[in-house]
């Protein structure tokens, strides 16, 4: 079931070497363990594992830095990894290798509130992280719909964002520096070794550089983000929209209205649907064709003022809204938004949701037009499809709902993947807002870049020159 | 009832990771392998025939608590542990046959003593009130006699693995034979009560019965003391939750006709269970009767009236006075009892309505203490780490009293605070009898 493409250089001399760096226990060379290490949360890899030859379990840049040492002296392919709870297959082997497993490299190193930022580990999580900031009042605001699984690492390595991106940006914004391990298996700390700063344009920002790249040019060890002060509350209006269009209408007229919430998000009619299997007891509208979403955040006072505002402005488009300031009722309607991403699989009895095409972005003005062609493309291909996402961003994430033991839906939801990217760059937008692009996304990336596309595969060259960091990612040589 | 079965569960997962978090095993080692993600792909393996049935598998697979926190993370209940089970018993049909004899894929097999010794355990003793209450006897007996004193003076604990020696020392003291009479079929709301709080059964279990028969006592108790009428059927029989997990299916289901009897001849609004192991048990009846309507009818209805005690007792009951002497008290759950019947915070609100205590939360009480089941005599090395981490937890809220609400957990913990050599700072109990005690405790300052 899995597919192995074996390097000849890693044999047991090298596995030794690697129990050395690691010890025995934390070297995994078993068949059913190396079956776990040959996924991530992609549809392509539940369709073709890729086992990698060997994994290990880091626990400190210096095991990390001699790993690579060795790796890039024998010419070994290393894959880092986080949770592997992306979407795109940037986090498994593309032919055998070493698996770097980088979870358990999870400890907080420091919080220095009065300099508002904290050294962290890679493979802290982004919710324990925030657990662990809020007795200072703080957080680090990127906000995937896997915050309470994904590592930092991770995120930092996807320049991931989520529902808050629309008024606090990614991940991007809030990193300060951080402690790479290169290809030659050096290290070094880019933003300044020793600095605390908040601000810096001191020498290329190789940080920014690192930021996004996919673990393509080297291995996260350490990072310095940039905290902010926790909201003092939030507030939550939902509203319903008899047609697509008068959701994107509303949206445009709060934007215009100088309000500035802090999430806006959409749910197609089948993912209300969806949500209402789940728990009914949210009662969403069904029978129109979208819920939006908006949440708001501030003091107290502040809140109460823009949902007033908020409501007036919606009403004259929605057909029903909904509000609140009230903690637990705000939870309650937040809830609905967040369950979609598993609710879209009970579409279909016994029915899988598939990741791809699940992250797609395009201007704001085009969503109500892209929302109509997916449907388009969905029914063209008989597939059951729940379109839902950041809407302040032009951010899509579209869920199409199959049975995996369907043969002709398995090879319809590919071809439907396909037609969803196509569409995407058509409108002006990317294949890929937050999720990265990995081994999924490689084939759209000539189109989408054109020349620029040989501009990363040059810098690629110079920082890795014998090619050993996630090679076969981001339509870089595998 | 499930929605899927495990066969169907099994191909749901997305492996979005929403269950890392909260798995004790992942938690220690950090091998995906030692994860819900990793252990449904290899579970599914073995099931769907797509990898050979050997040693490693099986080694892979007996890594699971089976504690279900896992289940409780995942969007789409995604069942882990009947995914693991079904698959853990396909690798002992393999066992059995000679098939899988060649060194390529052999399986070690089980001494034919120690199959006998637990399968005359299954059938024989747990699954007979009157035989079990013959080994409580002889417990006692042991208890008693000064022969614990003797073997543990000549040494001859030395000869059985560590696991084994240390929980024979936090073995709770049993009951003699006479303090053992069966309790009483009914037992009304106390005195003080004009008005019921409903009419309820009490499931008192097998080794619960035997073991901790003052719990049981005082959850008898408890309950009337709180305003329930409480019966306890003579018939019910064990709840069948360890013959489930050793793929016993047939006893597993005559157990639970025979419970579901048993309940119906008591005409109550709800069965009470004080072992978070047995309540969960008892509430997935339904999932042994898919396919007899007849029987699925009856057992949803049963599965439908159980509660455990704490939380009957906060959502229906009336807690009288109670009082406390000033103790730092933390409560480590039962999975069971948090993930199964989704009980989560109960018995902590229970406890909090105590005066004069310090209620403290346990920092990642979402982890299983270890104990799961034999887990601890199966897996000693991962048990222990396991648990190691679950006592620096508590020794960080500084309490002096320890609480449980499950057997199985009671014993993991009392064997924590023994390891530590910290008896004398740290009480283990059962939240009935802490409650039951507090109570009494108030009923003394009142009079």
């Amino acid at each position: 079931m899995n597919e192995t493409i074996a390097p000849a250089q890693l044999d047991d001399k090298v596995i030794s070497r690697l129990k050395e760096i690691f010890g025995d226990d934390r070297v995994l060379t078993n068949n059913t363990d190396l079956m776990t290490y040959s996924y991530d949360a992609s549809f392509e890899t539940q369709l073709h594992p890729k086992k990698p030859q060997v994994a290990a379990i880091a626990l400190s840049t210096n095991e990390v830095s001699e790993c690579v040492k060795l790796a890039n002296e024998y010419k070994i392919p290393v894959y880092p990894r986080g949770a592997a709870t992306g979407q795109t297959g940037g986090a498994v082997s593309t032919k055998g290798g070493i698996m770097l497993d980088l979870s358990k490299m999870n400890r907080i190193l420091e919080i220095d509130h009065r300099n508002m930022q904290a050294m962290i580990e890679p493979g802290v999580v982004q919710n324990d992280l925030n657990e662990a900031l809020k007795p200072f009042g703080l957080r680090f605001p990127p906000d995937p719909g896997s915050a309470n699984m994904c590592t930092i690492g991770g995120m930092v390595s996807n320049n991931s964002s989520g529902l808050r991106a629309v008024k606090y940006g990614v991940t991007r914004h809030y990193v300060l520096g951080m402690e790479v391990v290169l290809p030659t298996g050096e290290v070094i700390v880019t933003g300044g070794a020793n600095s605390k700063a908040l601000k810096s344009v001191s020498g290329y920002d190789l940080a920014h550089l690192m930021i996004g790249s996919e673990g393509t040019l080297g291995i996260v060890t350490r990072l310095r983000l940039k905290l902010l002060p926790l909201p003092v509350s939030r507030g939550i209006v939902l509203c319903s929209f008899a047609r697509l269009e008068d959701a994107g209408e509303a949206v445009n007229a709060v934007f215009s209205s100088g309000l500035q919430p802090s999430a806006i998000e959409i749910m197609d009619f089948n993912c209300t649907k969806a949500v209402n299997k789940m728990k009914p007891e949210l009662n969403l509208p069904e029978d129109n064709e979208a819920v939006l979403v908006f949440e708001v955040d501030g003091a107290n006072e502040e809140v109460t003022s823009q949902v007033n505002r908020l409501k007036k402005v919606v009403e004259k488009y929605a057909t029903y809204v909904k509000f609140s300031d009230e903690p637990e009722e705000c939870e309650k309607l937040w809830q609905a938004r967040k369950l979609v991403g598993a609710a879209v699989g009970l579409l279909k009895p016994g029915g899988f949701r598939v990741y791809g095409g699940e992250d797609i972005c395009v201007p704001i003005s085009r969503l109500p037009e892209t929302l109509r062609e997916i449907h388009n493309i969905a029914e063209k291909y008989g597939i059951i499809c729940g379109i839902y996402g950041h809407v302040g961003d032009g951010n899509l994430h579209t869920g199409p709902v199959v049975n995996s033991n369907n043969k002709i839906e398995m090879e319809n939801v590919q071809k439907m993947i396909d037609d969803i990217h196509e569409l995407a760059i058509k409108m002006e937008g990317t294949t890929t807002a937050e999720h990265g692009v990995g081994i999924v996304r490689a084939k759209y990336m000539d189109v989408e870049h054109g020349p620029a596309m040989e501009v990363m595969r040059a810098i690629k060259k110079t920082i890795d020159p014998n090619n050993i960091l996630n090679p076969g990612k981001m339509a870089l040589p595998n | 009832m499930k929605t899927l079965t495990p066969e169907e569960s099994m191909h749901t997962c997305v492996r979005c990771g929403a269950c890392r978090g909260v798995c004790p095993t992942l938690n220690i080692t950090g091998r995906e392998a030692d994860g819900p993600r990793g252990r449904v792909l290899m579970a599914r393996s073995v099931i769907d025939g797509e990898i050979p049935v050997n040693q490693e598998i099986k080694d892979q697979l007996d890594r699971c608590l089976l504690c279900s926190a896992c289940v409780d993370a995942c969007p789409i209940d995604v069942q882990v542990p009947d995914i693991v089970m079904l698959a853990k018993e396909q690798i002992a049909a393999a066992a059995e046959t000679t098939v899988f004899q060649n060194s390529e894929s052999s399986i070690e097999q089980p001494g034919r003593l120690a199959s006998t010794v637990k399968n005359f355990f299954f059938d024989k003793v747990l699954a007979d009130q009157k035989r079990l209450n013959q080994v409580g006897n002889l417990l006692w007996m042991y208890q008693k006699s000064g022969l614990q004193t003797l073997t543990r003076n000549i040494g001859i604990m030395k000869f059985f693995p560590e696991q084994l020696r240390e929980m024979e020392k936090i073995t709770p003291a049993v009951l003699s034979p006479s303090e053992r009479k069966p309790h009483p079929e009914y037992t009304p709301r106390a005195n003080e009560r004009k008005e019921s709080r409903g009419r309820v059964a009490f499931f008192q279990g097998c080794i619960m019965d035997v073991m901790f028969r003052e719990t049981n006592k005082n959850s008898i108790k408890l309950l009337s003391k709180t305003g329930f009428d409480v019966v306890t059927p003579k018939s019910q029989m064990c709840c069948g939750a360890l013959h489930h997990h050793s793929g016993k299916k047939d006893k597993t289901i005559e157990l639970a006709k025979a419970n579901i009897e048993a309940f119906e001849k008591a005409e109550v609004d709800y069965i009470i269970t004080n072992a978070g192991g047995c309540g969960a048990a008892l509430a997935e009846y339904s999932d042994f009767f898919r396919d007899d309507p007849v029987w699925l009818e009856r057992a949803k209805a049963f599965s439908k009236k159980i509660r455990d005690i704490s939380e009957i007792i906060h959502e229906k009951g009336d807690l009288p006075k109670t009082m406390g002497h000033g103790e730092r008290v933390t409560y480590q759950p039962s999975c069971h009892l948090q993930y199964v019947m989704k009980v989560k915070d109960a018995p902590a609100r229970l406890v909090k309505r105590v005066p004069e205590v310090e209620y403290v939360e346990l920092p990642e009480k979402k982890y299983c203490c270890g104990s799961a089941g034999i887990y601890n005599l199966l897996q000693p090395d991962l048990a222990n780490d396991i648990l190691d981490k679950k006592m620096e937890n508590v020794k960080k809220t500084g309490s002096g009293v320890l609480l449980t609400a499950n057997p199985g957990c009671f014993l993991q913990m009392k064997l924590g605070v023994h390891r530590e050599g910290m008896e004398d700072v740290i009480e283990t109990k059962h939240v009935v009898d802490y409650l039951v005690e507090s109570i009494e405790r108030a009923e003394v300052k009142a009079h």
